[in-house]
Formats: C-alpha cells, structure tokens, sequence
C-alpha cells in the first residue's frame, strides 16, 4: 500500500507543525500550508491525496479554497476541520464536495480514521476510473 | 396634525408633539362657535332670537363633538407611540441576546484554535514518551518546545476568557455615567474575530481628556457595537480601514466610527434611521439596528449624524451629553 500524501491547511501555525509531526511518526508524507493561495500553489506542484482543510482563515475562507480545490484538482479528497461548534460550515462544505469533517480540537484517531477512509474513497475512485477506460 | 402622520410614528425622532396636536384639533372649532356667538349675541336682540340660539346650540354642539373625537384620536396616539417604545425597548433587549448568542459563537471558534494547538502539543508529548527510539537530546528538545508552547496556548485562552468577562460582567444599571474610551476599546475586543478573519486595520484617534458621558453602559455598547458592525459589513472583502475617533463636540462628547467601505448612495442617507430600511437584503439585516440606536442615543439627548460618500465609506457621529459635573467619580464608567 502506497504511502498517503496528506496536505495540512491552517493558520495556525504551530497546529500544522505539531499535527505534521504527529502525522509523519504515523507514515504519512505529509506537507503543511498557512493559507488557502499557499495550498492552491503546493497542490499545482506537486500530487497529493488528501487535504485537511481549516474552514475558518482570514483572507481566503476554506471553503472558497474547497471550491477550488474541486474545480482544479477534483481527484484530491478533502476533509474539513473547523474550529466552530456550529457545523453549518461543514453542511455547506459537503455540498460543495468535501469528503467529510472533523472539529477542533481534533483526536489523532479520527483523524487517522477520516483520512484512511477519504484515501480508500480516492483509491476506489481512480480504481475504478482505470477499469472503465 | 403634520407631525403625527403614521409614517413619522416609527421614526425614533422623539414621540411627536401630541400637545401641539390637540390645539390644531381643537382650537378651530372652539373658535367658530366663539364667533358665532359674538355674531347672534347681536342678533339675540332682535325678533329672531330664538332662531340664533338654536343655531349657537346646534355650533357649539358639532364644535363639542369634534372636539371630543380630536382627544379621542390623540389619546389613542398616545398608546401608539407608547406601545413603540416598548417594542422598540424589547427589540433592543432581544437584539442585546442575539449578538451574545454571535459573541459566544465567536469566542468558541477563538477558543478551539488554542485548544486544538493544546491538544496536539500534548499528543506529541505523549508520542514522545512512548517511543522508544528516539534520540534523548531530540527528545528533550521537542518536550521543550512542546511545554513552552502550552504555556503560549494558556496565555491565549486567558486572554479570550477575559473578553468574555468584560461582555457579561457589565451592570445592566439604566443609566448612569460612562468613559466612552474604555467603551469603545471594550466594545472593540467583540468584534475582533471578524476583524482578523477580514484582515480590516483598526485606527484609533481617542482624545484621552474627555469627560464621562450620560447613558447606560450596556445599551450605548450595543449601540457602538451596531455601527462597528455596519462599517466591518460595508467593508466586506476588502480589507480596508476603520477609524474610531473621539473628540469634544462643544459641551457633548462625539464619536466617529468610520470605514473605507462602499458608502450609501445618497438617496438612501436620509433614510437609513426608518425602521425597516436596509441595505444589506433581508437575510442580513432587519432593518431596525439603526432605528434602535438612534432611538437609545436620543432617549439620553444625543444625536447620530452620518457623512457618507459612495465608494470612498461613511462616518457615523454618535454625539453625547456630558454627565452631570460634581456627580463624583463614574460608578460603573466604562464599565471597567
């Protein structure tokens, strides 16, 4: 099984070095990003799998940077973390085509669960997208 | 009767002049019959008498009448503009819990950000005790790193624990005397959030030599908060600037909150304070935040004015008596 490339998005920035270090002692090859333009640049250079998206960013909101992320690259799975107890965000983010959501402050475990689970989802996709050409 | 037409009646302009009313209503009439029995008193004299009495009876009796509907029509005014402000007085308590509702929405976002950082360093900790293949001197670095970055997330969380006080610890007396600057600065931590989400740069021009100002503290907050809002909303997308001045005004204190954002065309200026006019489209607004506030700072004899450009932004001069001088120092100025 091949490794997961993972792409942390947040502001904060020690919660993308701290998540990172967490993430990469558990086998994951995992880039971080402090802004929506910064994440759209990192996912135009090189591939990932899976995105783990904060909601809430000043500047660009995460879910115009969702919405790009579909329209450019709409292999990528994207989960979305948000920091608000009111999941109106994550509804609307799963419209727009995420995979799924966490809340902060985040369990390493659900974590692990939702991006095994949006990596599996990806696989199967392209399985199968592979099979039909 | 000019100025209790019903469309004036929901303007917060102070309840109109209900005394002055009841002479226009009355005084004609009362009038008429005083010059109708000038006219048949001179008559009375001769044989048709009987005929002019009549006729003063039957004038003073329609005069009765109308003046009877006319203290009628004003005392039912009267319930009217008491039952506005009694909604308007419910509207501002309801508007008050509402933006607690959006301030605790807020602050719980503010707080999980700290948290969620907590919550990792603390994982990592914890990753590090259990891993046995690790360097000791990388470790010890990284248990550092991690503590020292705890003590960081703490001091944040205390930080937005206090702006919570300062929102709910206000005395809820009716009036009383209030530092402006403090208000404004306190008033300022609540909007915050949307301040960095919209990347809007804050300048203060406050005049630190002020005298206190009439007025409940928590009410000219919501007042203060409603305009900070406004200005953040005009502003939407693009950055911009909001400037919050405060300055004598002659005997008043006034307040500026002003923004760089799109303005409000002309037309739309002199209406802004009606009940009901908004620009912001029914789902966002309600169209009776100005109303309120302008309703709250006249009810103490302020005034709001506003100066507006399209494209260029507003400003909005929130003008307020000074409190009374010799009262001592403030009870709860600036609710600090």
């Amino acid at each position: 099984m091949s490794i997961v490339k993972l792409l942390l998005v947040d502001d904060e920035a020690r919660f993308v070095e701290t998540l990172s270090k967490r993430l990469t002692a558990r086998g994951f090859d995992v880039a971080g990003a402090l802004s929506g333009p910064q994440a759209l640049d990192l996912l135009r250079d090189r591939p990932f799998d899976v995105v783990l998206l904060d909601v809430w960013m000043p500047g660009m909101d995460g879910l115009e940077v969702l919405k790009e992320i579909r329209r450019l690259h709409p292999s990528v799975r994207v989960v979305l973390v948000s920091g608000n107890a009111s999941i109106t965000a994550a509804v609307e983010g799963i419209r727009l085509g995420a995979t799924d959501y966490l809340l902060k402050p985040v369990e390493i475990d659900d974590v692990l669960a939702k991006v095994e689970e949006a990596f599996e989802k990806k696989r199967i996709e392209e399985d199968a997208a592979d099979r039909s050409r | 009767m000019k100025d209790i037409r019903a469309s004036n009646l929901w303007r917060p302009d102070g309840p109109p002049d209900v005394r002055r009313a009841v002479w226009a209503s009355v005084a004609p009439p009362l009038m008429f019959v005083g010059l109708i029995v000038i006219l048949t008193a001179g008559a009375a004299t001769s044989s048709r008498g009987r005929l002019a009495t009549l006729l003063v009876v039957a004038c003073a009796a329609s005069a009765a009448a109308a003046a009877w509907v006319s203290v009628r029509l004003v005392t039912h005014l009267r319930a009217v503009v008491r039952q506005r402000d009694a909604f308007y007085q419910e509207f501002a308590r309801l508007s008050k819990l509402a933006s607690l509702g959006e301030a605790s929405c807020s602050i719980a976002h503010d707080l999980n950000n700290p948290l969620a950082i907590m919550n990792e360093e603390a994982g990592w900790l914890q990753d590090l005790l259990n891993s046995t293949d690790t360097d000791p001197e990388v470790t010890r670095r990284e248990f550092v790193g991690s503590v020292e970055q705890l003590q960081i997330q703490i001091g944040r969380c205390r930080e937005i624990a206090r702006r919570l006080l300062t929102w709910t610890r206000d005395p809820e007396e009716p009036s009383g005397q209030v530092d402006i600057n403090t208000l404004l600065t306190k008033t300022l931590y609540l909007v915050e959030t949307e301040l960095v989400a919209t990347g809007v740069r804050v300048v203060k021009h406050l005049d630190t030599g002020l005298p206190l100002v009439m007025g409940s503290a928590a009410e000219l907050r919501q007042v203060l908060l409603h305009l900070m809002k406004n200005a953040l909303d005009a502003m939407k997308g693009t950055g911009g600037r909001l400037t919050i001045t405060t300055a004598r005004a002659g005997d008043a204190v006034r307040a500026t909150i002003a923004d760089s954002g799109s303005g409000i065309r002309p037309e739309m200026v002199a209406r802004i304070f009606e009940p009901f006019v908004t620009t912001k489209g029914e789902e966002h607004g309600t169209g009776l935040g100005l109303t309120i506030s302008l309703w709250i700072v006249q009810r103490i004899g302020g005034r709001i004015d506003v100066e507006s450009t399209p494209g260029t932004g507003s400003a909005f001069h929130v003008t307020l008596p000074t409190a009374a001088p010799g009262t001592g120092p403030a009870p709860n100025g600036g609710t600090s």
